[in-house]
Order: structure tokens, then C-alpha cells, then sequence
């Protein structure tokens, strides 16, 4: 009896030691109001520390804070300065020059300079690495005129390379990557030699990842403000919120679903941030499939969407219309007034499709010979609602629509082999209308999940590419866009307006567009403060 | 001596059967799942050409079994590959989730076996009684219990209301010594808790069963007649013959903590291999998935293999049937 007497008792001692709360000013926490720390939840960890392979949003964010790129984003899209000041077309759009701060520095004391820039997208065009591989397709190669001025030549005139290549192309040191066999197969997961306003110090796989701050960071007067940002991870946006409100985190870098951005509205000790996204959802109709190869009846098809009620019911108001067109209200600079969303018409619905030839010929309700297949992420909390949505008005319309909600790497394989009739879905980032209706809409577009292959679309899109000037670009680009709206290669059904939560603790952060800027951007967390 | 050698020969061999058996279960198992590692570990849009490369870099480009081959010749060399989204070696990232994954494991089982035991005696020597009611419907209703339910509650509870605990992690940044103990202690209760909640149903009922057929063999009924108090009755006799079945189940109940472990690691955010397993199904990182299991199955193996062992040491009967 006694041992076991014992044990009870030490676990009992134990125990109540470990309820003891904490002390609020031991720093352990990060949101304990502590200065010297801006902690972030995040639901994952970092799985590439190579900031030109990762892909996750959690290496995203962490790996911005470490890696400069040419330019930064202002709300509406607008380029902005960062590690480049200047930049602009030569040649008449057959190259680009590009002037570097001098202020930049990598982490082990080295500058920052044009040989950097260059060596970077050398080795990305050379491996083929990742999407920014697929935006260069006009570069040829370029050449340091000083170490602060680099001039890039083209194989064609290409007024999207400088957009593309500032934001998308981190820029990375080439005395580092250098030494290694493969830029894209370096894991660089230690030793790390950055240039970011903050650099990795400590990484706890699972747990949390602390980057400290570079004095000498020359974007934001007298370096950034807070010591450190922690990354921790938790395992989904729920358990975020409740260590916001717990005080463990001050801000959570995942835009929070609607519903529960709804549920913190009235809390007191938390702000909510309203970011645009740079994408939009959509729906897109194989055209390559018949019945979907008419335009009737991709015009049916989008007569019979609700959008209005999308938007108020699935998305809880916290989405915009982009009035069906692929030139979304957040690039105010893109967008065409003239655009008209797509009208709820059931009846317009009926008609155009019996105008095609369908019958209901068993009065069950349905037209004949009509049923279709419909693919989506099934952990699209937004997308996994509006689809039922979508499917009780088409069968309003007349037409079976079979819902497919997929495990997400089911859903790649399916819509990379394009195997769907309708693909539902969303873009993150589309921040370059003349590049991205290029990867999206044109014949060899490695993104187009609507098949379309339009040589009258195809003309205008290079037209708008090979201008360099964005008013040149405009015109071809709106007539591109009215007519992806009018042939219904793609249907638009929101744009939808992020919300980032923070502690009411902390202040001056700079809003981005996209979750993956948002406030967790470079800028925003240099200049971050208590308020 | 020679007997039990013999015996634990046997053992040890039918572990390695069953080690090479769940590895290659796992092998083909995760092959049928849906969807390319490549896309998981590029941005999906990548050109075909790129998908194609890195499905050669990863040796997917391969027929089925020159892949299987291929990794039990690695595997017996003791490499456990490169993880595909990472690109570090497996073992590394492994070995570097594991002592969390033991501390929380070990702790639930501990505590499981501390209170169990009691619990166990207090239920058999009160049989039919209203205490034996309370324990055996309490039993029961943790081993229905679902890990991510109670989770959140207890989060809400303890994490939100009252604020005694944190929400997630295993310990609190840059703290040291007794700070770090009490640390680790305080992310610990809840994970603990919960996983202890849900298989000590299991042990108090196996030990109660068991007790109360014990305290009606005859040698008990003998002790009593003698005059020996009841307390000693059970504590010293009853109960050493009764614990041989829950050796069993402690064995036995290894590998539902580790199958807990992964839901209970997820919800909690503590950062151990059942967390990377959930992180690696997502990712389809094959060798990581694959070094998990091998390192589990591993553990469940040895762990029933050493309660073979002292089951044979304990009861020679088991070595002479065998």
C-alpha cells in the first residue's frame, strides 16, 4: 500500500504544481504583453526553407521575412519598392533595368547586389524552378552594370517580367546557393544567410520557429521595432483563436473562415483586419467535354448560380462580386466598369438549355442526358457550403449536378488529369492580369482548367503582354477579359475579403492584399508596435 | 535458463515477422493513396516536365517492386530515406519528434497503470455495489470517449474559462531548469489526461474481472478461513495472480496509445511522431510515413515481445506450453 500510497501523493503534488497559471510576465508566452516579441499562430510547419521551392503558406511567411524580393505590394496591388528603387522597361519592352538598394545586406555582413539577382533567376530559369519558371518564358539574361544595377534583355518584348519577377522571385545569396549541386534540391535548413528584416534563429519542428530582428534593415526607419517574431503552430484555426483569446499568440497569419470571424467580432481584445484577396472562386467548365463544349449551355449553367446568396449565406457577407469578370474589384487599376455579373435566371436557365436541344421526357424535373460532375477541396470550409448551394439551384434549373467534395490530393490528381465536367475552386494570388489570363486562358496555359483554347483570346492576351506600359496593356486585357465573361471559360463568383485577427494589443501593421501578405508581411511586422 | 532462451528466440523471431510485415503492408498501403507526391511537394501547378523530374529524383518513376527493393535494401542498412518535402533524412526528423512522443506515451501509460490498479481493487472488492457501478460506468464511457471531442472541451475549459492551461505545444519558450519541468508539466496534463481517459476503462475492468476470480479460488477462501485480514487478502494474494492478464493488456494497450498518440499529438499541437504522421498523410511524404511506421511498429513489437518475456518469466506455464 505504502509505494503506491506515494506515487498517489507525487502525482497529486506534481499535478497541482502544473495548474499553478503562469507568470504573466515571464516572457514565455508571446502575447503577455511583451514588447520584445510578436507571437504569430500559424497550422503548420515550415517544410522548405528554400524560399524558391516552398510553397506552404507557414514557408511563405517565414521565408518573406528573410528573403527580399524586387518589389513589394501596396492594398491595391500596386508595386511597390524593396529591395529594388527603381525599375522600367528599355528597348522598347525588349529588356528591363532594375536599380538595387544599397542598403541591403545579408546576414553574415555581405552586401546585397545585382550579382545576386542575377545568379537567382539564372538558376531559376536553368532548373525550372517553380511558378516564376513558367512567368519568364521571355527571359534571356542579364548582366550587372554595377553592383546596385542590373539590366535584363528578352528574347521578346515581355511588359509582365518586371511584375512577375518582383514579386514572385525571392532573392537569395549567391555565394550560398552557389555551392550547391541543385539551387532547387538545397533543403537550406540551417546556417541561414538572409537579408529579410528578421533572421531564423530557432527552429522546434512542431512547435515554434523564432526569427530575430536585422538591425540594419533599411525599410523601415531605425531597423524593425520588435525583437522577435515566433511562429507557433497549432493544429488548426479553432485552437488559434482560443490562444489568441488565451493571450499565448498575438496574431493568427490564417484568415479565419466566416463563421468564426464572425464569432470574435465582439470581443474586445481582438481587431479583425479586412484584407482583399488577390484571387476569386470560381467555377470552370471543361469545354473539351461535351455537353460543355456549347456556350448554351455554359450560359445555362451560369444562370442557374445564385451569386448574391453565395455571398451573403456561404461567405457571410465577407466576399465581393466582380461582376462575373476575371478583372476583380482589389486591382481598382485593372478593373473594367462596363462588366455585368451573370444574372440568377432559372427560367433563362430552361430555355437556353431546351434551345440545345433537352428534353425532359420523364417529367422528373431534369432534363435529359444532362447530369454533371462537379470537383472540390472538401476541406474548403467556403466552397464545400456554396456547392450545395450551386447544386439545389441547377436542380431548380433542371439540371443534376453530382457533387464530388475531395480529399486534397485527390483533388490535385483530378484536376491536373482534368478529369471533371465542372471544377470549383479558387486562385490565391492573380496580381498580374497580362501574365495570369496567359497561364489561365491561353491554348498551352499550364493553368487552364477550363481547356479553352481560343486563338482570339490568345491574340489579344500576347498583345497585352508584349505592350509595357499598363495603359497600353489595359485595352486588349478588358476585351480579353469581356470575352473569357461572354464564352464562359470561366465563371467568377466572388472575390472574397480575408479577415486576419489580432491581439488589441498591437497596432501599425501595413495591410497587403492575399492572405499570404496580409499583416504578416515584411513591412507590416517591421513596423508592427505595442499600441 | 535453456527453456527461456529458446523462448525468447521464438519471440524475437516472430517480431521480425511481423516487423517485415507491417513495413510492407505500409509500403503498398501508402501507394494506393490518391494523389502525386510531387504536387504535394511543388506548387500544383507546376509543368509536367518538373513533376516528371522530381518523380525520378524521388525513384516513383520506378515499377512498384524495384521500389520495394529498393527501400528494404535501405531499410536494412538502417536508412530510413530522405523525406521528399523536407529534404533531410527521416531518421533525423523522426528522432527528433520522438522524446515527446515517449514522455506523453510513458506518462499516460504510468498514470493508467497508477490508477488503474486501485480503481481495479476498489471495483472487485465492492462488487455489485454502487461504487463498482460509478467505476464500471465511468470505464466504460471513457473508452467511448473521441479524443478530438474531449479535446476542445478541455481546451475551452482549462485553456479559455479558466486559464490554467496552455492551448498547445510541449513547453514554453526560454525557459530552463525547474521552470522548464513545470513547463513541460503544465503542456503535458492535458494530452495525458486525455489519452489516460481513454484506455483506463480497459485496465480497471480487465483487473476487476480478474480480481474477483481470483478472490473466489480457493486459495483465498483458505486465507480468509485463517483468520488473515482482507486487505491482505487481496493486496498480497488475489491481486498478484489477477495483474498477469493486465501485464497482457499493458502490452496490448501500447499500440492503441500510439494509434491515440496521433490524434491526441494533433489536437494538442504537441510536436511529436504522431503529429508528423498527420503532417506527412497530407503532404503524401512516403518516407517519412514510412520511417513513422517502421519506428512504431518497432516499438509495439519490442514492447509485447518484453511483456511476452516477463509473462513466461512469471507464469512457467507459458513457457512450457510454448
Amino acid at each position: 500500500m505504502k509505494p503506491i500510497r506515494l506515487a498517489a501523493a507525487a502525482l497529486a503534488v506534481i499535478a497541482a504544481a502544473a495548474c499553478a497559471p503562469s507568470n504573466p510576465d515571464s516572457g514565455s508566452g508571446g502575447g503577455k504583453a511583451n514588447a520584445e516579441r510578436i507571437t504569430i499562430g500559424t497550422t503548420a510547419d515550415v517544410v522548405n526553407y528554400n524560399p524558391l521551392v516552398g510553397n506552404s503558406r507557414t514557408d511563405t511567411w517565414v521565408t518573406n521575412l528573410m528573403y527580399p524580393r524586387l518589389t513589394g505590394m501596396s492594398v491595391d496591388g500596386k508595386r511597390t519598392p524593396y529591395l529594388a528603387t527603381k525599375w522600367e522597361y528599355t528597348d522598347g519592352g525588349m529588356g528591363a533595368t532594375v536599380t538595387l538598394n544599397p542598403g541591403f545586406k545579408w546576414s553574415d555582413g555581405k552586401p546585397v547586389t545585382a550579382d545576386d539577382v542575377i545568379f537567382t533567376i539564372d538558376a531559376v530559369k536553368k532548373e525550372k524552378i517553380g511558378i516564376v519558371a513558367g512567368l519568364i518564358a521571355a527571359y534571356d539574361s542579364a548582366t550587372a552594370v554595377s553592383p546596385t544595377e542590373v539590366k535584363f534583355k528578352f528574347t521578346r518584348p515581355d511588359g509582365t517580367f518586371l511584375d512577375n519577377v518582383g514579386f514572385w522571385m525571392p532573392v537569395v545569396p549567391k555565394h550560398v546557393f552557389e555551392a550547391q549541386p541543385s539551387v532547387q534540391k538545397f533543403a537550406n535548413d540551417s546556417n541561414w544567410v538572409s537579408a529579410g528584416p528578421y533572421k531564423l534563429a530557432k527552429v522546434e519542428r512542431g512547435q515554434r520557429y523564432v526569427l530575430e530582428r536585422v538591425d540594419s534593415f533599411p525599410l523601415v526607419d531605425g531597423g524593425p521595432k520588435t525583437k522577435e517574431v515566433v511562429f507557433r503552430v497549432y493544429p488548426d484555426v479553432n485552437t488559434e483563436v482560443l490562444a489568441l483569446r488565451n493571450g499565448e499568440i498575438d496574431l493568427i497569419a490564417n484568415a479565419l473562415p466566416p463563421a468564426l470571424a464572425k464569432s470574435v467580432e465582439g470581443d474586445s481584445k481582438i481587431k479583425s483586419v479586412k484584407v482583399p484577396s488577390l484571387g476569386w472562386a470560381h467555377m470552370q467548365y471543361n469545354v473539351k467535354r461535351a455537353p460543355l463544349d456549347r456556350l448554351e449551355v455554359r450560359q445555362a449553367l451560369a444562370a442557374a448560380v445564385d451569386y448574391e446568396a453565395i455571398r451573403r449565406v456561404a461567405l457571410q457577407g465577407k466576399a465581393v462580386s466582380s461582376n462575373s469578370s476575371v478583372l476583380t474589384p482589389t486591382l481598382k487599376q485593372w478593373q473594367d466598369s462596363s462588366a455585368k455579373e451573370y444574372t440568377f435566371d432559372v427560367a433563362k436557365a430552361k430555355t437556353l438549355l431546351t434551345g440545345a436541344g433537352f428534353k425532359d421526357g420523364n417529367g422528373d424535373g431534369l432534363f435529359d442526358g444532362l447530369s454533371l460532375r462537379m470537383i472540390y477541396d472538401q476541406a474548403d470550409p467556403n466552397i464545400a457550403k456554396w456547392a450545395q448551394m450551386v447544386r439545389d439551384s441547377h436542380k431548380e434549373a433542371g439540371i443534376d449536378l453530382k457533387l464530388e467534395g475531395l480529399e486534397r490530393n485527390t483533388y490535385i490528381a483530378k484536376y491536373q488529369a482534368r478529369d471533371y465536367d465542372i471544377y470549383a475552386g479558387s486562385w490565391a494570388i492573380m496580381d498580374n492580369p497580362p501574365a495570369n489570363l496567359g497561364l489561365a486562358f491561353k491554348c498551352n496555359g499550364f493553368i487552364n482548367y477550363a481547356n479553352a483554347c481560343d486563338p482570339a483570346l490568345d491574340a489579344l492576351i500576347d498583345e497585352a503582354q508584349s505592350k509595357v506600359d499598363q495603359a497600353a496593356q489595359k485595352g486588349p486585357i478588358q476585351t480579353a477579359a469581356k470575352m473569357i465573361t461572354e464564352k464562359v471559360y470561366d465563371n467568377v463568383l466572388y472575390v472574397e475579403e480575408f479577415t486576419i485577427v489580432h491581439s488589441a494589443k498591437w497596432a501599425n501593421f501595413d495591410v497587403q492584399p492575399s492572405e499570404l501578405l496580409s499583416i504578416v508581411n515584411p513591412r507590416s511586422l517591421a513596423q508592427a508596435t505595442l499600441s | 535458463m535453456k527453456a527461456t532462451a529458446r523462448f525468447a528466440l521464438k519471440r524475437a523471431l516472430r517480431g521480425l515477422l511481423t516487423l517485415w510485415f507491417a513495413v510492407t503492408v505500409t509500403f503498398f498501403l501508402l501507394r494506393l493513396l490518391p494523389g502525386d507526391p510531387a504536387s504535394a511537394v511543388m506548387d500544383p501547378t507546376m509543368t509536367a516536365e518538373l513533376r516528371d523530374d522530381l518523380l525520378r529524383d524521388y525513384g516513383l518513376d520506378q515499377p512498384l517492386p524495384v521500389q520495394y527493393w529498393n527501400y528494404m535494401v535501405q531499410l536494412a542498412q538502417g536508412n530510413l530515406g530522405i523525406s521528399f518535402r523536407q529534404n533531410q533524412p527521416v531518421l533525423g526528423i523522426l528522432l527528433e519528434r520522438l522524446p515527446w512522443t515517449l514522455i506523453l506515451t510513458g506518462s499516460a501509460l504510468l498514470l493508467t497503470v497508477v490508477l488503474g490498479i486501485p480503481l481495479g481493487v476498489l471495483a472487485a472488492t465492492r462488487a455489485g455495489g454502487f461504487v463498482d457501478r460509478v467505476i464500471q460506468v465511468g470505464g466504460i464511457t471513457g473508452q467511448s470517449l473521441f479524443v478530438p471531442s474531449i479535446g476542445v472541451f478541455l481546451l475551452y475549459t482549462f485553456g479559455v474559462v479558466l486559464g490554467w492551461l496552455p492551448i498547445g505545444g510541449a513547453i514554453d519558450d526560454d525557459v530552463t531548469g525547474f521552470a522548464a519541468t513545470t513547463s513541460m508539466l503544465r503542456h503535458l496534463i492535458l494530452p495525458c489526461f486525455s489519452l489516460v481517459l481513454i484506455q483506463l476503462g480497459a485496465y480497471v475492468l480487465t483487473l476487476r474481472t480478474t480480481l474477483i476470480d481470483a478472490l473466489g479460488e480457493d486459495y483465498c477462501v483458505l486465507a480468509r478461513a485463517k483468520g488473515m485480514p482482507n486487505r491482505r487478502v487481496v493486496w498480497k494474494h488475489a491481486l498478484r495472480n489477477a495483474l498477469l492478464p493486465t501485464t497482457t493488456l499493458v502490452g496490448l494497450q501500447l499500440g492503441f496509445l500510439v494509434g491515440g498518440a496521433v490524434l491526441t499529438e494533433t489536437i494538442y499541437a504537441y510536436p511529436g511522431v504522431g503529429r508528423a504522421i498527420y503532417e506527412a498523410v497530407g503532404q503524401l511524404d512516403f518516407p517519412v510515413l514510412q520511417g513513422a511506421f517502421v519506428m512504431l511498429a518497432f516499438a509495439v513489437i519490442a514492447a509485447n515481445l518484453l511483456t511476452d518475456l516477463a509473462y513466461g518469466i512469471l507464469d512457467p506455464r507459458v513457457r512450457t506450453s510454448s
